[in-house]
């Protein structure tokens, strides 16, 4: 299904905002008239297909004139927050809790747009439909040399449209916050969350960053979180990928300066006909910055994974540190995944380790707890429990943790008298 | 206690138990000797139920049960415990974890009270102490990282906690230091009982002066060959094995 030009230039016409939002506008609408959608032929979209969507979505891609569901308010169970809610997209004001020293301001209200990620090699097709089509979304500033107490959370509730939302988060110097971004919702029909969400990190600034997708299964997943960040700053990302049929989430980090550092972990678990595809750029630009990628997979069913990992490390950026791994795990004959972690490396003063992995249980170690009383599905649970375990430990707030750890036994296929209580 | 009768059982198709038979009575503790290779964890293994092994005739009786009917898990609910000649390590799976769900899964089948997580905690610090396990193993990871001579505490240690009626060991010995080897075969001793009988594979003489057995079988070319009481094992130390095959063909 190739673009549509008439439509999206009515939909564009449509939208309200400022002469920036305009001007911006005008922009990705030209690169995407230029660039058009990506296809398979294309390096990284290759394992993942895009043109049955396009072609189930039509014109709802750039007008979808469904009316609004109701929705149910995703809550994070036992997770103490300041809240922003959000349906389809849209922010949902009356309902916000905010502390002192964080301003939200609803996307087209801001004239702040921070510049587009233009450099990374990563096809744009779908954030320059964001860029044209986006309403939704806010601008979240967060005052310097604040340390909130609190996680504050974005929580997505899709009704099964076509929404196109663009976040933008500015993270003062010396400022501390733990960000939460939760998508669910299990709509009627089938839709899409297009979203691109852009942070910047001022000097000194130290950001964890919880990006949940717990959407339905009928619904389409597409993300883009760039990154920048600037001198000593140091952002830790918690990436879970369980919901929506088919989900594409690319993940843009620029060390801009000296001493950043970034920690990727991620997690993805895809069952039934899932398709969940994860690709990652870190530009490493300044001398001194670190980098440290772990994601791992479960995969069953026919799912499929695809995880694209690509570290750079540009000219004059010397005492790079970078790893990168990931590791999947496959529990069913049919479940497949593509994985390829690449290194660009561009001078010699730098430490770099890349890997990757793909197996399944191992027979010996589901025999040793059977040998000691486990059921065969208790110990293959155990054992997939103790695989995606090992990226949950990074996890440093403890009730995010425990509610990660929640969606993922829920996620797997496990006996339902199972008691795991002290394994949790 | 247990009986087998004619038991061949195959691996990757070669045959390496060729009828095989095998009396184990309440309370007996039997060792099983013999060269390397000859399929004594091949045994092991057939009678805890591990895959891979093909059984092609014969049968196993153990407490008036089909015993060879029975997934891994249950016979291990029926009491039947393996000690193993290489324990695997599990990285992220807590050594309290498996143990508690594993003695709870067992209780359940025999429908008692599972215990709870306080009386789980003193049971097993008690257990640790009687083979000299310090308790901070029980937070780690199952094997992740132990010596090899810890790993063997370990199964001795977990065989404490489940309190199995037939325990098969399978070169529980193998890596031990002398000391070590002392601990190991206290634990065991202490275990001793009535109605729990034991399958002791060795290769030394050594553990059988600690583990006094009550019958002693060689297990060659497929079969017991041989069968005597302790004093078998100190013939076997200082003559080895091939006299043991020409005496059984003549
Ligand atoms: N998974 C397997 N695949 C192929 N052959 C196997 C397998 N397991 C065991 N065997 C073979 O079966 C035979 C018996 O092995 P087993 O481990 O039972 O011997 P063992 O008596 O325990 O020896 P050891 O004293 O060295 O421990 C050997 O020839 C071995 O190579
Ligand atoms: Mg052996």
């Amino acid at each position: 299904m190739s673009l549509d030009a008439e439509l999206l230039h009515k939909a564009v016409a449509q939208l309200h905002g400022s002469s920036v939002h305009h001007d911006l506008r005008q922009r990705a609408v030209e690169d995407l008239l230029t660039q058009g959608f990506p296809t398979t032929r294309d390096e990284h979209w290759k394992y993942s297909d895009c043109s049955p969507l396009l072609a189930s979505l039509g014109a709802r891609l750039y007008h979808d004139s469904h009316p609004v569901d109701d929705v149910e308010m995703a809550r994070l169970v036992d997770v103490e927050s300041y809240t922003l809610h959000f349906v389809d997209g849209v922010w949902d004001k009356e309902r916000s809790d905010l502390p002192a020293g964080i301003t939200v301001t609803s996307y087209t209200e801001t004239t702040d747009l921070f510049a587009p990620d233009e450099e990374s090699v990563l096809s744009q097709g779908f954030t320059s439909l964001n860029g044209a089509l986006a309403s939704g979304g806010v601008m979240v500033d967060v005052a310097e040399g604040l340390s909130l107490d609190r996680p504050l959370a974005m929580m997505h509730s899709s009704s099964g449209k076509v929404a196109h939302v663009r976040h933008q988060v500015r993270v003062g110097q010396a400022s501390e916050v733990v960000l939460i971004e939760h998508f669910s919702g299990e709509g009627a029909h089938s839709g899409l969350t297009n979203v691109v969400t852009a942070l910047h990190l001022s000097e000194g600034a130290r950001v964890a960053h919880y990006r949940l997708q717990q959407e339905g299964l009928l619904q389409a997943h597409i993300g883009r979180l760039a990154v920048k960040q600037q001198r000593d700053s140091h952002y830790c990302s918690h990436l879970l990928t369980l919901g929506a049929a088919w989900s594409r989430v690319d993940v843009v980090i620029s060390l801009a300066d000296i001493g950043a550092n970034c920690q990727l972990n991620g997690l993805y678990l895809l069952s039934g006909r899932q398709h969940g595809d994860h690709h990652i750029q870190i530009d490493h630009l300044a001398p001194h910055c670190q980098s440290d990628t772990h994601y791992r997979g479960v995969l069953d069913g026919r799912a499929r994974a695809v995880f694209n990992g690509k570290v750079v490390v540009h000219k004059g950026a010397v005492k790079s540190h970078s790893t990168q791994s990931n590791a999947n795990l496959l529990l069913s004959a049919n479940a497949e995944v593509d994985t390829k972690p690449e290194l660009e490396i561009y001078n010699d003063d730098v430490k770099c380790a890349h890997g990757s992995t793909t197996g399944r249980l191992d027979q010996q170690q589901l025999f040793y707890l059977q040998s000691r009383g486990l059921s065969e599905s208790e110990a293959r649970q155990l054992l997939t429990l103790a695989f995606v375990g090992e990226v949950m430990t990074r996890m440093n707030e403890p009730a995010l943790r425990a509610y990660v750890q929640k969606g993922c036994f829920a996620k797997l296929p496990h006996p339902l008298d199972m008691n795991m209580e002290g394994f949790l | 206690m247990l009986t087998i009768e004619n038991l061949h059982a195959r691996v990757e198709g070669k045959e390496i138990l060729k009828g095989l038979n095998l009396e184990i009575g309440s309370g007996e503790i039997h060792a099983i000797m013999g060269p390397n290779g000859a399929g004594k964890s091949t045994l092991s293994n057939v009678l805890s139920g591990r895959g891979g092994y093909e059984v092609t005739q014969g049968r196993v009786i153990y407490q008036g049960k089909d015993l060879l009917a029975m997934s891994p898990e249950e016979r291990a609910w029926e009491g039947v415990f393996l000690a193993f000649q290489y324990p695997v390590e599990i990285p992220g799976v807590n050594n309290a974890y498996l143990l508690k769900a594993g003695l709870n899964a067992k209780r359940k089948y025999l429908g008692l009270q599972e215990l709870d997580a306080m009386e789980f905690m003193s049971m097993v610090r008690e257990k640790a102490a009687t083979v000299e396990l310090d308790a901070a193993f029980l937070s780690r990871s199952v094997n992740e990282g132990f010596s090899g001579g810890e790993k063997k505490r370990n199964e001795i240690f977990q065989m404490a906690v489940l309190e199995p009626s037939f325990a098969i060991l399978d070169e529980t010995d193998s890596g031990l230091d002398i000391d070590a080897l002392r601990v190991v075969a206290g634990g065991v001793n202490q275990l001793r009982s009535p109605d729990r009988s034991m399958m002791v594979v060795t290769h030394y003489q050594r553990l059988l002066d600690y583990i006094e057995p009550d019958v002693v079988h060689v297990l060659m070319d497929g079969q017991i060959l041989k069968t005597g009481d302790k004093s078998l094992a100190k013939v076997l130390e200082s003559r080895g094995y091939d006299w043991v095959r020409a005496e059984a063909r003549s």
